[in-house]
């Protein structure tokens, strides 16, 4: 086990500098650079963007550009931002924290909701509420994600106003609140880009959740254990679940990308100062350091979800812990 | 950090926390000497023609409880005029020749010449830095330096804290020289995107959003806590503007636009002022040339080609474009008349106004592709001259001597993206911009547009002046067109209005 996850690690360097020199690369061919952005505007001179250019090196060879972004990377530096004036590093380090609260809270209802809606499903085919959660599933399955958010806010907090709108917390009355509520004030701003992000997932793990229970509960050993007389609630969720669990247990890994590129929409739509929307705000800026920086981290953020989830796999599966053993 | 600010934002926020030595009246007039306001100086004269005093008052503290001295106004003309720290405003001081303290509250400039903006010039772009501070910084790292990041100024708020992709807090100066302001804190919330900008104001979350779209004007007039507040002026323009030179290779003439017989053809077929009422509303401007409404000229009678579609369609005609094979559009010598409007994807008010202006020369049997690109590409484009008709839009100085910036000959391969030259208008420009007096300046101002008017260099559509969206319990509003921000700290809420945020406590 530990020679695995010792060889996915090293894969997973290689990942890292082909997405670091596959997005240097890109940005260079994309028209602009971080100082064309506010060029439009006739307040600075085209003498002054030269001189600010100068003083970022951005007048250098793309080579001896993509040298020094290489070395710096390998030192564990990220670049400097030019949109907001500071180590790439401090930008992202800033933002890190909510991306991966929204990604765990999106993931939690994701999995949560879509769990038990498909396991709901899939022991009671063919009803009217079988048919009623499918119907709903598929149309939040097929609504886009960022239409979901604009709705939210519409509905829960222009008309409703039961609850922000955007933001992270309240920068008005945040430093001011107590500890509890400090809590309260994020959870209600984390909660309508949560179940934003939440939902379109739980549409599709509750469908995986159905088929897998279908397919679990015609088996024998489902059929002996109702023999046996056991209580309906104890076949479904001791022996049927639990078998049943596995394939959704292998979509944990897929998620994760998934949901990372749907916290970039998300976090756009709720304006929550997350990763995503850093690296859209960076792209739109031309902000090289950041692009590259937020794209490596996704890239690491993948490599290990992947890897959590073979783990996780190996663990609540039996028979590759067997294998594994033998 | 003053000197290399550049957004709107950063350049409102420097606003509140760094003062200039006075600043220009709410109407922008760069030559109305008498409505500007002191701020670090108590007064200023003219000790000859191209010597301006000021004397800096006394009581102004720096908000580390140092005292604000003429040697800070020398250090900050220092650093915004070293080609090093690369500040956007150096081209604009470049008629200073020099910054002198005389004692700790006297500092002169003294100017190469004599001209009516002198003033202006001396003021508005100069937020006074603290050299206590900042004397050590090297002049290549003002740009990043932390002081940027907490900065240290003499204005009405001082700056709190500043949470990255979030917030930004400015609390009101108790010691401030000026009087604490009424709002005791100002909190800027970043948005991802103008309608989560929106969304916030409509949620009551904010109270303040900058530009309201039509559609956005409609949804806060229906809202009772909301009110709309027309800005003062504004210092924007947007116009359409002819490419003279072809796109794939400047060198060359432009099979099309080089003929300023057709330029003006197709000016006269757009009719600019519907175009503007559609999409800007009713209370919507058009353009009178290059001109936005904050110049202090744009009041005066300067008119662009009438639009006139018969005089169009006659004038297409005598230039031997004619629908020959009767597809709808006109042609001449087997070339149909064709071309692009290149405009930025992200601009909804350009979009709509290109739309419709396609439609309308599509009624005059022209053939136009709108060109839809992302915003790196299209300044890429404007810069290369690879375009047929690019759609602009002008957001600067409330001077007009900025129309030498973006339409003289001197401004090709910079802002002159047309590369429109004709040395008649370049002439009675620098005439303008030199005239020792503002008659003699208003009479060379009326010929240069006169000659780009004549020329149609473009075709100029929204001067509108637009509107904020504001909670009603704020009062005294007023928005600058320069700065939304700028009279802020003269805005209060009544005690019998405040609601819960305004009494939480800083």
């Amino acid at each position: 086990m530990i020679r695995y996850v010792g060889a996915r690690l090293l894969h997973a360097v290689g990942i890292v500098f082909l997405v670091a020199t596959i997005t240097f690369v890109l940005l260079q061919l994309a028209p602009g650079d971080p100082l064309t952005r506010v060029a439009e505007s006739t307040l600075i001179s085209r003498d002054v963007i030269e001189q600010q250019r100068r003083n970022f090196g951005l007048d250098r060879p793309v080579v001896v550009q993509y040298g020094l972004y290489l070395g710096n990377l390998v030192r564990g530096d990220l670049g400097y931002s030019f949109r907001e004036h500071r180590p790439a590093w401090h930008a992202i380090r800033d933002r890190i924290g909510n991306t991966v609260l929204l990604a765990a809270a999106g993931l939690t209802i994701m999995f949560a909701l879509g769990i038990a809606a498909g396991a709901w499903q899939g022991a009671h085919p063919g009803s009217r509420g079988d048919t009623a959660i499918s119907v709903l599933t598929l149309t939040v399955y097929s609504t886009p994600v960022f239409w979901l958010g604009v709705v939210f806010v519409l509905v829960f907090a222009e008309g409703l106003q039961w609850l922000p709108a955007t933001g992270a917390t309240d920068p008005v009355t945040y430093g001011q609140l107590s500890a509890l509520g400090r809590a309260w004030d994020r959870l209600t701003h984390l909660a309508l880009p949560a179940i934003t992000l939440g939902l379109a997932g739980a549409a599709t793990t509750a469908r995986f959740q159905r088929a897998a229970m279908l397919d679990v509960v015609s088996q024998d050993y489902i059929r002996t254990a109702r023999a046996k007389g056991l209580p309906e609630r104890a076949v479904l969720v001791r022996h049927a679940l639990r078998t049943a669990l596995l394939p959704t247990v292998t979509l944990f890994g897929l998620a994760f990308p998934v949901l990372l590129s749907g916290t970039v929409l998300v976090e756009t739509v709720f304006s929550w100062p997350g990763m995503g929307k850093l690296t859209v705000d960076a792209i739109e800026a031309r902000d090289y350091a950041v692009v590259t920086g937020t794209a490596i981290l996704a890239a690491i953020l993948v490599v290990v979800g992947n890897l959590l989830a073979d783990v996780l796999y190996h663990l609540v599966d039996p028979r590759t812990r067997e294998a594994s053993v033998a | 950090m003053p000197p290399v600010a550049q957004s709107d934002v950063a350049r409102s926020i420097v606003d509140l926390v760094f003062l200039k030595l006075a600043d220009i009246g709410p109407q922008l007039n760069t030559v109305d000497t008498a409505s500007y306001v002191p701020k670090l100086a108590s007064s200023w004269t003219f000790e000859d023609p191209r010597t301006l005093v000021f004397t800096l008052n006394t009581q102004a503290r720096w908000h580390d409880g140092m005292p604000v001295t003429a040697a800070d106004v020398v250090f900050s003309f220092a650093v915004y005029r070293d080609t090093l720290v690369a500040s956007p405003a150096r081209p604009r001081l470049s008629r200073i020749d020099s910054v002198t303290a005389r004692d700790a509250s006297t500092v002169a400039f003294h100017f190469a010449k004599q001209y009516p903006e002198q003033l202006f010039d001396a003021v508005y772009h100069l937020w006074i830095i603290p050299e206590h501070l900042l004397d050590t910084v090297p002049r290549t790292a003002f740009v990043s330096h932390p002081f940027g990041r907490a900065p240290i100024g003499s204005g009405p708020y001082r700056f709190a804290n500043w949470v990255a992709g979030q917030s930004l807090e400015l609390q009101g100066d108790p010691d401030f020289v000026g009087g604490r302001p009424g709002i005791r804190r100002v909190i800027w919330r970043f948005a991802g995107s103008p309608d989560a900008a929106l969304s916030q104001l409509l949620s009551g979350e904010a109270d303040l959003f900058r530009y309201l779209t039509p559609e956005a004007q409609q949804q806060v007039e229906e809202d009772e806590d909301l009110t709309r507040v027309p800005y003062l002026s504004s210092t924007i323009y947007n116009y359409m503007v002819f490419n003279l030179r072809r796109a794939d290779d400047v060198n060359r003439p432009h099979p099309l636009f080089a003929d300023v017989r057709l330029r003006r053809a197709i000016t006269m077929g757009v009719d600019r002022e519907a175009i503007v009422r559609a999409v800007d509303g009713p209370a919507g401007a058009t353009a009178g040339g290059p001109l936005s409404p904050a110049y202090w000229i744009s009041g005066d009678d300067h008119v662009q080609l009438p639009f006139d579609s018969a005089g169009a369609r006659r004038a297409l005609g005598e230039l031997g474009w004619h629908d020959s094979d009767g597809d709808g559009i006109l042609d001449r010598s087997g070339t149909m008349l064709s071309f692009g409007i290149t405009l930025p994807v992200t601009s909804t008010q350009r979009r709509r106004m290109a739309i419709i202006a396609q439609e309308q020369l599509r009624r005059l049997g022209i053939d136009v592709r709108l060109v839809e690109v992302d915003f790196g590409t299209f300044l890429e484009q404007a810069d290369a001259g690879a375009f047929d008709v690019l759609f602009g839009s002008y957001g600067g100085d409330p001077s007009p001597s900025a129309i030498a910036e973006v339409w003289s000959e001197a401004a090709i391969g910079g802002y002159n993206y047309g590369r429109y030259a004709n040395p008649a208008f370049d002439r009675a420009v620098t005439h303008a911009i030199d005239a020792t007096d503002l008659a003699s300046a208003r009479a060379f101002w009326a010929e240069a547009l006169g000659i780009i008017n004549e020329d149609a260099a473009a075709i100029w559509l929204s001067a509108s002046v637009p509107l904020a969206g504001v909670h009603r319990r704020l009062q005294n509003v007023t928005i600058r067109g320069d700065n939304a921000t700028a009279t802020l700290p003269e805005w209060t809420v009544p005690t019998a209005a405040m609601i819960t945020r305004d009494q939480a406590a800083p």
